[in-house]
């Protein structure tokens, strides 16, 4: 199987590893997951219906309002929150959202290892909040 | 990072758990943007009051939802203060000031809101309940920094005011409230606060349904990530009420929090001013026919019976309020539609002295304080086949309920003749 290494910045620690759920348009936070099941809502989001529970979450960035942590922080408190998160770009709804979820969060990646187009849904993903190194093993069945 | 001595000891606990624990999120915080230091916040708005989203908590304990939500800690630790530097007001609750039984909400309901609200009142919170801060006074200056939970406030702070303000979010807004602390980081850094983009705009504006649909229009060509447009054109008769539709809509249509106008905000009094020897990452025009197009999607097609029309979204101010009142004077609400006007309480209570309660009530509508239809949410939308709103935001953010009505989204006045009438027509779609 193909494996990738990608190196962000390793802001909130801890070595985890899971399915990816890759959202490269994002997640509207307002409204946009059902943090009692983690379901996602958006009605134009591809991964409508699937939950960021227990995956490696990859998101640009955040999007909308300023109430985008707090349906994350509630599907937190639901146990209902991601394995950890990598974002391409942090910006600040999304550190708070980090800060909130205290789940290994990996950010600021470079361009060329933007992990919304070098991730894909599927994938088996390991990360380690640290040192910011994320390692992709490739799916041959993707969802 | 660094810390001031006073910070660090608010870090260390010296001023109590709670204080403690919203200086550890706010490093926190800073620590994932990168920031070297923190700021201190004058001015805060705070999301109060028993939303929705918090019923994940099964807790009758008002201290331990919070901890939990809010402070996103698994103990209990009471919400009991706030720092006395900060003026800080609550924004919107889940249920108007005083009344129930309209929003179709139950007194329990009503009861634990009202808990909620109080509970944050005692720790220091100013309750107003309004997502216009600024008609109550709360105006941060050029160069204050500020926290809130309205995204258009936000850039309307940013932008207008030339205050400093990063959309950070609902919890952010408590830490910063009880520590008086923000990462010094984003808009709270002059270096940061340069245009980015830049937008011409060559449709003429004069309503302010026609900002409101500039912000979609914009949100349409703008990237998702944040960005710093600065627009300009031959604005005429700009006012308040069109440039906060403008924020507001700008806000929720795309990831910008600052937007310099050419020749009215006060970082842009030049184009090469407001990039400040910047690049121009990308350029574009709007014109009349993107700002039709901007429209025609937000805005259902099928004709028919009206069954509620919503005015006020940001919440109205006292001369919206007034020209409503002028309208319908000696008019008559279409029996079996629901005419709801949203505002905060003071100014409820000017339109009460100045007789324009009596006349919007005595044509059928009624005016509410402290909430709007979609915080609310699904208890009072849900029996409204057919709902018209004279806002980008609420009408945009109704349709992305799990319900199916028809949405309508005009200005204020066809609003209020679909009221009257009790239909949908076409000739109430906006045009120019």
């Amino acid at each position: 199987m193909e494996k990738i290494i990608l190196r962000g910045r390793g802001v909130l620690p801890g070595i985890v590893e899971g399915t990816a759920l890759v959202c490269p348009k994002g997640i509207t936070g307002w409204g946009g997951i059902d943090p009692k099941t983690g379901e996602i809502q958006d009605w134009d989001n591809p991964n409508k219906g699937r939950t960021i529970q227990n995956t490696i979450l990859v998101m640009p960035g955040s999007k909308g309002s300023n109430g985008w942590s707090c349906y994350f922080g509630a599907a937190r408190a639901a146990g209902c929150a991601p394995k950890g998160w990598l974002f391409s770009a942090i910006d600040s709804s999304a550190a708070v959202a980090s800060a909130v979820m205290q789940i290994p969060t990996i950010v600021d990646f470079d361009k060329d290892e933007d992990p919304c187009s070098r991730i894909e849904n599927g994938d088996y993903v390991r990360m380690d909040g640290t040192t910011g190194v994320v390692e992709v093993t490739k799916s041959s069945q993707r969802q | 990072m660094r810390l001031t001595t006073e910070e660090q000891a608010m870090l260390d606990g010296e001023k109590g758990r709670l204080v403690q624990t919203a200086m550890e999120n706010i490093v926190r915080y800073g620590q994932v943007l990168g920031a070297q230091e923190l700021c201190k916040i004058t001015k805060a708005t705070v999301f109060c009051g028993a939303h929705h989203y918090l019923e994940v908590c099964d807790s009758e304990d008002f201290h331990e939802v919070f901890t939990r939500l809010n402070l996103a800690r698994d103990e209990v630790i009471p919400f009991d203060r706030t720092s006395p530097e900060c003026y800080i007001q609550s924004c919107v609750a889940a249920c108007d000031q005083f009344v129930y039984e309209p929003l179709n909400q139950t007194e329990e309901f009503f009861k634990k809101n009202q808990y909620y609200v109080e509970e944050a009142r005692k720790a220091g919170v100013t309750v107003v309940g309004s997502c216009s801060p600024y008609l109550t006074g709360w105006i941060p200056v050029r160069g204050e920094h500020f926290v809130t939970t309205e995204s258009g406030v936000t850039i309307l702070g940013n932008s207008l005011w030339g205050a400093c303000c990063n959309s950070d979010g609902i919890e952010a807004a408590f830490w910063s409230s009880i520590c008086g602390r923000t990462p010094k980081w984003g808009y709270h850094v002059q270096e940061n606060r340069h245009a980015t983009h830049l937008v011409h705009v060559e449709a003429p504006l004069d309503s302010p349904i026609e900002w409101e649909l500039l912000g979609k229009a914009m949100g349409m060509r703008l990237p998702v990530t944040v960005c710093t447009p600065v627009i300009v054109g031959d604005f005429k008769e700009v006012d308040f009420v069109k440039l906060k539709s403008f924020f507001t809509a700008l806000a929720i249509t795309t990831n910008c929090r600052m937007c310099h106008i050419v020749g009215i905000t006060p970082e842009a009094g030049t184009v090469e001013m407001a990039f400040g020897g910047h690049e121009v990452e990308d350029e574009f025009v709007i014109t009349q026919e993107d700002i039709e197009n901007a429209y025609q999607p937000l805005c259902d097609k099928t004709e028919g019976k009206v069954d509620l029309v919503s005015l006020g979204c940001p919440h109205y101010d006292i001369h919206q309020i007034k020209k409503t009142a002028d309208y319908l004077k000696g008019k008559k609400v279409h029996p079996g539609v629901n005419l709801m006007v949203w505002t905060v309480y003071p100014v409820k209570a000017m339109a009460d002295l100045n007789g324009y309660t009596r006349i919007i009530e005595e044509a059928g509508g009624r005016i509410y304080t402290s909430t709007c239809p979609v915080t609310v949410g699904e208890t009072l939308l849900k029996d409204y086949p057919s709902q018209v709103y004279d806002s980008l935001k609420q009408s945009g953010s109704v349709r992305s309920l799990p319900l199916e009505q028809n949405v309508y989204y005009t200005d204020m006045y066809r609003a209020m003749e679909a009221a009257l009438t009790g239909q949908w027509k076409e000739e109430y779609r906006w045009k120019k």
